[in-house]
């Protein structure tokens, strides 16, 4: 599983309608050819998480994704052991015998895995999407730091399980806390801008093939615009396909007059952001 | 061979002059990286592995353009560094060394704020601890039970661990407060020392996070870096310009936010109403310091305060250390 050269990483991923800038071709071949994860930021909607499901598309790998959140833990993320079931099993085997039967009671058809051990085990065949990191908790993060070193995890009653070849890992942030310069050190780091106006026009007719140019170049227009506004909230690339599309189903041919303006809560998810929006963009 | 990669640690040395974190572990991805692409993507073989955070990417691209200037860096970036600081009116690159003034008093004030100790008030999350009642430790009950034969005798708990709120300080550094903005800083840096993830910003016309400024060692340190990054000390106020930038920043959802300002606003009242009712709905709790609440017979006249004051859960002064010490109390 290996890229020849960065432009092929940039067909590659064109090919699957994902229109990667030249600094994130870069950083996925690298990735790939140095086996590090990759560490993505960006705002919300720029295709943090799409690089990763699109990656694993291309690669013919199997997407693992772990999607962070708030007091996640190795229970959620490694593995968990069906107590249930083992208690169960305990009780089929008669008080008394269990302790010669410790070993089955922890055998493997009593492990659930979770997405980080799915991926060690998986090993190069997987893409591992470690989504939105900056939800967790530190404490967290550090425990991802140990597994991301050496992709190698030991399960106490299992013994030690290691990634052959390690995995692609891609992982996210939206940049709601700081993360430590630890797990930074071990990524490779990109930085997801906002397109330039001409490559949001593609990206749009590309994800949107039924909107017409036109409409694609007004939408992009108009976005741009809101984001230069001072937004809580600035639209990003999914917000312009999201509202190219109503636009289209509309028949609107641009974003100016009626339809523009009861269509933008399409691209401003907020009451303030909107009532600027308007003030500014639909006044004149 | 050998000259090129003379250039590459000359490259990364040079940024590290310039303060980004670059270890001798990242210099070997950086020649690693630029290895392995061809020669005009050293600009991304080295932003990928040299930079960590949006804000070094102008400072990488100017020493790139010093040491390695091949090929102009590609498209101009936005950065986050210009949300934080706001597009202000008036700059004023005004900044004050604070290193001749009254420097044994602050020293001695730092000392004593050491002892300061703020009572955050927790949420639950969603992280699970043991515990003497709870829910059921399915892990832990079935471990318990191999001792007694495999009957879970024994049982064993666990609830949601509780945490401590984010607090995020609010510092009004602007030329009216310039009596109180060095001991505000310094009560900022003892703070911050109780929880990592507390944060500090100074405004006056636009907001500065001193987060890490603060986070030296020394108090005189502290001070000397937080002047340094915030060029508009003792300038003007937009407190609404400063709220809404802060509102942006990702950190204020259910934190504890607190606001030391006299409240004496240039710009429109009902910015600052519009963006504290905002700030209110985002947070868990405002409390606003004001300084000039120290005279018994100050009331809150000023449009901007006015403005704010609907929208604060808790209006104190903060003046000295004994009312610092009361805010503690009163979170």
């Amino acid at each position: 599983m290996q890229f020849g050269s960065v432009e092929e990483v940039e067909r590659a991923l064109s090919g699957e309608s994902y229109l990667p800038d030249r600094g994130l071709a870069t950083a996925v071949y690298l990735a790939v050819a140095m086996r590090r994860p990759l560490l993505l930021e960006g705002e919300a909607g720029v295709g943090k998480t799409e690089v990763g499901k699109t990656l694993a598309r291309i690669l013919g790998a199997e997407l693992i994704r772990l999607q962070c959140y708030e007091g996640i833990d190795s229970a959620q993320a490694l593995y968990e052991w069906d107590y249930a079931r083992q208690l169960l099993y305990a009780r089929a085997l008669q008080a008394g015998e269990v302790r010669d039967h410790v070993s089955e009671l922890y055998g493997p058809e009593f492990l659930i895995e979770r997405p980080l051990l799915r991926a060690l085990r998986a090993g190069s065949g997987a893409v591992l999407l470690i989504d939105e990191v900056d939800r967790a908790d530190d404490e967290f993060e550090a425990f991802l730091l140990e597994v991301l070193s050496d992709f190698s995890v030991t399960v106490p009653e299992l013994g030690t399980i290691a990634a052959a070849e390690p995995p692609v890992v891609v992982v996210t942030s939206n940049r709601t806390r700081e993360l430590h310069d630890a797990l930074k050190r071990r990524c490779l780091y990109h930085w997801i801008d906002f397109p330039s106006l001409e490559r949001e026009v593609e990206i749009v007719r590309l994800r949107a093939p039924e909107v017409p140019e036109a409409l694609a170049g007004s939408v992009a227009e108009s976005v741009a615009r809101l984001r230069a506004l001072d937004l809580a909230k600035r639209p990003g690339i999914s917000e312009a396909i999201d509202w190219a599309r109503a636009l289209a189903l509309l028949g609107a041919n641009g974003t100016d007059g009626n339809a523009g303006r009861e269509t933008l809560g399409w691209a401003l998810k907020n009451r303030d952001d909107l009532e600027r929006a308007q003030a500014e963009l639909f006044s004149g | 061979m050998a000259d090129e990669l003379e250039r590459l640690v000359a490259f990364a040395r040079a940024l590290r002059n310039e303060g980004l974190p670059v270890g001798p572990g990242r210099v070997v991805d950086f020649c690693r990286a630029a290895a392995a692409v061809p020669a005009d993507h050293l600009y991304w073989a080295g932003r990928l592995t040299l930079v960590s955070r949006p804000e070094e990417i102008p400072v990488y691209d100017r020493v790139f353009r010093g040491v390695l200037e091949e090929e102009p860096p590609p498209a101009p970036v936005t950065v986050v560094e210009e949300e934080v600081a706001l597009a202000s009116r008036e700059e004023l690159l005004r900044t004050k060394s604070f290193a001749d003034l009254t420097r044994e008093e602050l020293v001695e004030l730092a000392a004593l704020m050491q002892r300061l100790r703020l009572n955050v008030p927790t949420r639950r999350t969603r992280r699970r601890e043991r515990a003497r009642r709870g829910d059921p430790d399915l892990r832990r009950t079935l471990r318990r039970s191999f001792r007694t034969g495999g009957e879970p005798v024994e049982r064993a708990w666990r609830a949601r661990h509780r945490r401590r709120r984010r607090l995020v300080l609010l510092l009004d550094v602007s030329g009216s407060m310039a009596d109180y903005s060095r001991a505000l800083v310094l009560f900022a840096r003892a703070a911050l020392q109780a929880d990592a993830r507390w944060e500090a910003f100074c405004f006056g016309t636009r907001l500065t996070r001193v987060t890490r400024a603060l986070a030296a060692a020394d108090p005189k340190e502290a001070l000397r870096r937080a002047a340094d990054e915030v060029v508009d000390w003792n300038g003007g106020t937009r407190i609404g310009d400063a709220v809404r930038a802060l509102a942006r920043t990702n950190v204020v959802r259910g934190s504890v936010v607190v606001i030391c300002s006299d409240g004496l606003d240039v710009g429109e009242p009902e910015l600052l109403r519009a963006e504290m009712a905002r700030l209110g709905r985002l947070a868990h709790r405002v409390v606003w310091l004001n300084p000039l609440k120290e005279d018994a017979a100050y009331e809150p006249l000023a449009r901007g305060m006015r403005a704010a004051l609907p929208h604060v859960d808790v209006f104190l002064s903060g003046h000295n250390l004994a009312s610092l010490e009361a805010v503690g109390a009163e979170l």
